[in-house]
């Protein structure tokens, strides 16, 4: 079976890395200016929710900087002959909680270039992701546009805590970039603090482990808000890939949105279809960390309500605490070809098909 | 083969809201266009609610912008209930024309107004 993994965290054991690629007045910040942790540590503003035992897998221990491709080949790429790996990075996606937006850029191009140079080529199965920050939509799009035509770069990636809804006019000179370089727009569950202060309705929640099975509820927002915006409407080819935000609530807001619309369509003129419409064509949602219900068949109903046949992508989120591993991946067997490989073959448009794919 | 049944008096029909009458154990909003009159049953297709009861309107016309085009005033009327908005004239819920409420032909004779079921 044709593997793609569309969250595969190239991890660094410092944020120094970045030193190289960068310049100027940012590198001195970089270098000298306070941070979030030690040297080393990525500059961000943090979340008020610390994992108890940090985020990484307990097996995963790089020593070297090396160590961290060389552990992820060993115990992931090899071991569960992953075809195809998109780089999601890890700690990058967090510029976006910084207020200094240029600052945030500056972090950004860094990560993008020490990316493609030091990532890109350790392995034939790697594509890449440019993060972006997203509090300034216009150096964003032009960030996209500095590195979007690097062939082995598939996707734009921003956290999903986000300091308005991604369906703001604010952000579409984003997806106007997007579009005009054929790269999906996605977000990945992350960026829980600093400017971006409203990841949690009602406010901050207590224990990590509850904050984590509620995040999802921002990745509503945007879906809804992308949606209502008319972002489809304006970028008919743009695709959204939701990473690590969980799938079974999806079908419970589609049926509200679908509700309300028949009520209201009125709000939104520039809408020509149903909300679930526009879901089905241009949302793809990652698996990883899949709903475990006892009774199987409760998710499967769930999942059938989205099209998660065509809708869902698989995602492993190496070398995380939650990772889902490949053997364990509890789909409809007869989805399983599609949502290990196909359907990200066909949002990745410049991915390579397989062989076997490509006489067909 | 339609029946002709008295509902109301032409002049009980207002401008901007229905004429709710009950035509052969049948309850029926009456509407004046400026086309003429017009009758729908008052049952909602989506929940059976009382939909000639709510407001008569315009609504905003599908654009390609953030556009706000007022259209249509006074030929839709939006359920009581849950505001769906139906073509007066069809019957048509607007956002899925397949859904929707009876409509009626009317005729005037005299000042009485009469539904053909």
């Amino acid at each position: 079976m044709f593997i793609v993994d569309c969250d595969c965290h190239n991890y660094w054991c410092s944020a120094t890395v970045l030193e190289p690629y960068m310049d100027g007045l940012f590198k001195d910040m970089f270098v000298r200016g306070e941070r979030t942790g030690p040297r080393g540590a990525f500059p961000h503003g943090h979340r008020p929710w610390f994992h108890p035992e940090g985020f990484a897998r307990h097996d995963v221990n790089p020593i070297e900087e090396d160590d961290n491709y060389l552990i992820m080949k060993e115990k992931h790429l090899d071991k569960y002959n992953i075809d195809v790996a998109i780089l999601t990075g890890d700690e990058p996606i967090e510029a976006s909680t910084l207020a200094n937006p240029y600052y945030a850029n500056a972090l950004c191009k860094a990560y993008n270039d020490y990316m493609i140079d030091y990532w890109l080529p350790k392995d034939d199965r790697f594509w890449g992701s440019i993060v972006v920050a997203p509090q300034d939509p216009h150096l964003a799009a032009a960030e996209i546009r500095r590195v979007g035509s690097h062939p082995r770069i598939v996707q734009v990636l921003v956290s999903h805590g986000a300091a308005r809804p991604y369906g703001d006019p604010f952000y579409h000179p984003i997806y106007e970039a997007c579009a005009e370089m054929g790269l999906p727009f996605a977000m990945h569950l992350g960026g829980q603090g600093g400017i971006n202060s409203t990841p949690i309705g009602a406010g901050p929640s207590t224990f990590f482990w509850e904050t984590h099975a509620i995040l999802p509820q921002t990745a509503m927002t945007h879906m809804a808000s992308l949606i209502a915006n008319g972002v489809f409407e304006k970028w008919p080819s743009l695709k959204v890939v939701v990473i690590e935000c969980g799938v079974a609530w999806v079908p419970s807001v589609l049926w509200r949105l679908d509700a309300n619309y028949k009520a209201l369509r009125k709000e939104t003129p520039w809408l020509k279809r149903l909300p679930s419409e526009y879901f089905k064509d241009h949302f793809r949602f990652s698996t990883q960390p899949l709903e475990q219900p006892k009774n199987i068949q409760h998710l499967w109903a769930t999942l059938e309500a989205m099209d998660g046949e065509n809708t869902l992508m698989f995602a492993s989120d190496y070398p995380h605490w939650d990772y889902d591993d490949v053997n364990k991946l509890h789909v409809p067997p007869a989805w399983r070809e599609k949502i290990f490989g196909l359907n990200a073959l066909d949002v990745y448009t410049r991915l390579p098909r397989p062989a076997a794919q490509a006489a067909e | 083969m339609t029946t002709k049944h008295f509902a109301c008096k032409a002049d009980e029909v207002p401008q901007d809201a229905a004429k709710i009458v009950t035509v052969s154990n049948m309850p029926i909003g009456v509407f004046k266009l400026e086309d003429g009159y017009h009758a729908l049953l008052n049952i909602c297709p989506h929940k059976g609610a009382a939909l000639c009861e709510g407001p008569v309107c315009g609504t905003t016309k599908q654009t390609d912008s953030t556009e706000f085009v007022y259209d249509r005033a006074g030929e839709i009327v939006r359920c009581a209930w849950h505001g769906w908005e139906f073509d007066i004239r069809s019957g048509e819920f607007l956002v899925d024309p397949s859904v929707k409420t009876r409509r009626f032909d009317v005729s005037v004779e005299g000042s009485d107004l009469f539904v053909h079921i």
